[in-house]
């Protein structure tokens, strides 16, 4: 079994709201599977379908090769859009009903609450936990016997500086032993650095999904400037050089972006200054995935207004 | 269902309000019966030393005294379950609970089973309250049979379980406390009300036949018997069994309800 998730065509609707649309995706065993969006592009609508928590209206999803089951979400550890506990009862109380729902061994809960440092607050009830301590007892949970399979909405919303890193680390530790990972997230810079796949969602459709080397592959470009009275002349210039795929102007620099792999800096300069424009700015960029993302939605924006 | 069970009571055994509203529904049991017994005894005149009521702390009566009297104080556990049920929305620990590995079933089934076992507290509490009364606070008439009216207390059973359920599926479709409990009272209110009007103004013996009416004709009140004609306590013998099936009938509605509700909508 090489996929952990496997899911076919999902469509979801709200009334006449149409939140996903026949998405479709694999997750690989043992993959940090990044699923990216804009708000309202369907991640957490995805992921409750997926937990049981809401009806797909189409489509069909199984775990572990299976369909799907309560037995298999006891395997997976899960938070889903915000920690959803007892606010009477305390943090290692409201871990025991976890682990009973779960059957796991509730002597795991010292070790998951000393992993998300809430030792100190177990016994305070949780109506009296701030935003970030509720955000990590949901971890904690999630944490709870050691799951295979992890899936996490929003994992730092509300977490400081320091416990999203730490955050990033216990899903980098997680990662190294091999678990697979479902991470919903706006932090893109975060899930650029610990997701091997990602799928991109924009209004319920899936842009693209696949390894992150293969969604970012061949996106290197260059920035080039020259000065003002030059700029004109070196976009012309650029825009007929074989291999060019797009050229983007801006006030001070232009980017360019190339088919296939990306030309050598040192023979741009050459073909420019033999041209007569002399560069005053030329750089080697690689693309993030955060630029992969505004490009491809705000293409899918373009085509929506053109149609 | 064992370990789901103790899930639940792992949610309530810690939670003050639980404990309050339980002990409230126990306590005031017998404290409504104690209340009306010296109602009965000190307000009402006696003749020949007896009250002009009869004995209906006695025994055999004190078996539908006591249930009848228990019926007034259906708000209280009502409360109790709107509350604990409600909770799961409030908190929306009914999502995180289908996400850690309960199914929508088991979830559903649970609170069912949670509904049926306060009833049946309930009923023991109202037995123990009417052997009370009835061994301690009356001497047993001779040639009495002390379980004649016994029947009284699995009819109590029946109509603490259809209020319940009434409150229960509110709790659930509502899933606001403040609003499931104001719309339980209210409808009990209305339906009352519209009994009476059917019943006394339009003449139609169907109004017997509503949710809550149904169950409630099973104890009917047990005071002032003497004002009862004999026709009357006829026809209530002649439709019991059709007042127990038409409750069942609700019960199963009941339930499908709210099945159909937890296990199909969006959570």
């Amino acid at each position: 079994m090489s996929s952990i998730l496997s899911i076919q065509s999902i469509t979801k609707f709200y009334g006449k709201i149409r939140a996903l649309n026949q998405v479709s995706f694999e997750v690989p065993a043992g993959s940090v599977f990044g699923v990216l969006g804009p708000n309202g592009s369907g991640k957490t609508t995805l992921l409750g379908i997926i937990m049981d928590v809401l009806k797909a209206s189409g489509g069909s999803y199984s775990w572990f090769g299976s369909p799907p089951s309560e037995r298999q979400r006891q395997q997976i550890g899960t938070l889903l859009e915000t920690p959803n506990f007892y606010h009477y009862l305390s943090g290692e109380q409201n871990l025991k009903i976890a682990a009973g729902i779960k059957g796991k061994d509730p002597g795991d809960i010292p070790r998951v609450l000393e992993l998300v440092k809430l030792t100190e607050r177990k016994d305070s009830r949780f109506s009296t936990y701030s935003l970030g301590m509720k955000q990590r007892l949901a971890i904690a949970s999630c944490l709870l016997g050691n799951p295979q399979v992890l899936v996490f909405d929003e994992p730092t919303n509300g977490l400081d500086p320091v416990g999203i890193a730490e955050t990033r680390e216990v899903i980098r530790q997680m990662a190294r032993e091999g678990k697979t990972i479902v991470l919903a997230s706006h932090l893109l810079d975060e899930v650029e650095k610990v997701c091997t796949h990602v799928a991109i969602l924009q209004r319920g459709q899936l842009l693209t999904a696949g390894n992150v080397n293969e969604v970012l592959v061949n996106e290197d470009f260059i920035e080039v400037g020259a000065e003002p009275a030059q700029m004109a002349n070196l976009q012309g210039l650029l825009a007929g050089l074989p291999g060019v795929r797009q050229v983007k102007p801006y006030e001070q620099h232009v980017q360019v972006f190339f088919g296939n792999g990306v030309m050598d800096t040192g023979e741009l300069n050459r073909i420019c200054f033999e041209k007569g424009i002399v560069l005053n700015y030329l750089q080697l960029k690689k693309r993030s995935l955060e630029s992969k993302f505004m490009e491809l939605t705000e293409e899918k924006t373009s085509v929506s207004a053109a149609n | 269902m064992l370990k789901i069970l103790r899930v639940e009571w792992m949610k309530v055994k810690n939670y003050r309000t639980f404990w309050i509203l339980l002990a409230i529904t126990i306590v005031i049991v017998p404290a409504v019966s104690y209340l009306l017994y010296n109602l009965m005894n000190n307000s009402f005149p006696k003749v020949k030393g007896k009250s002009i009521l009869g004995s209906p702390f006695a025994f055999p009566d004190v078996w539908q005294t006591v249930s009848w009297n228990s019926t007034l104080t259906f708000i209280i556990p009502a409360i109790l379950i709107i509350t604990l049920t409600t909770n799961e929305f409030t908190y929306k620990t009914h999502r995180q609970n289908i996400i850690d590995g309960w199914s929508r079933e088991q979830f559903i089934g649970v609170k069912l089973i949670e509904v049926v076992l306060l009833a049946l507290l309930s009923t023991v509490v109202v037995l123990l309250t009417a052997v009370g009364f009835g061994y301690f606070g009356n001497k047993v008439p001779d040639g009495v049979s002390v379980w004649a009216g016994f029947r009284f207390i699995p009819f109590y059973f029946v109509q603490m379980l259809s209020y319940s359920m009434i409150a229960f599926l509110l709790a659930l479709l509502i899933k606001r406390a403040g609003l499931a409990i104001s719309v339980f009272l209210i409808y009990m209110l209305v339906e009352n009300i519209a009994v009476a009007i059917l019943r006394n103004v339009y003449k139609l013996n169907g109004a017997d036949f509503l949710p809550e009416e149904v169950t409630d004709r099973l104890i009917p009140q047990p005071y002032l018997k003497a004002l009862i004609r004999p026709e009357e306590t006829a026809r209530w013998e002649h439709l019991l069994p059709v007042y127990l099936v038409v409750g069942a009938v609700y019960f199963v509605l009941y339930c499908l309800v709210a099945g159909r509700s937890f296990l199909k909508n969006d959570l």
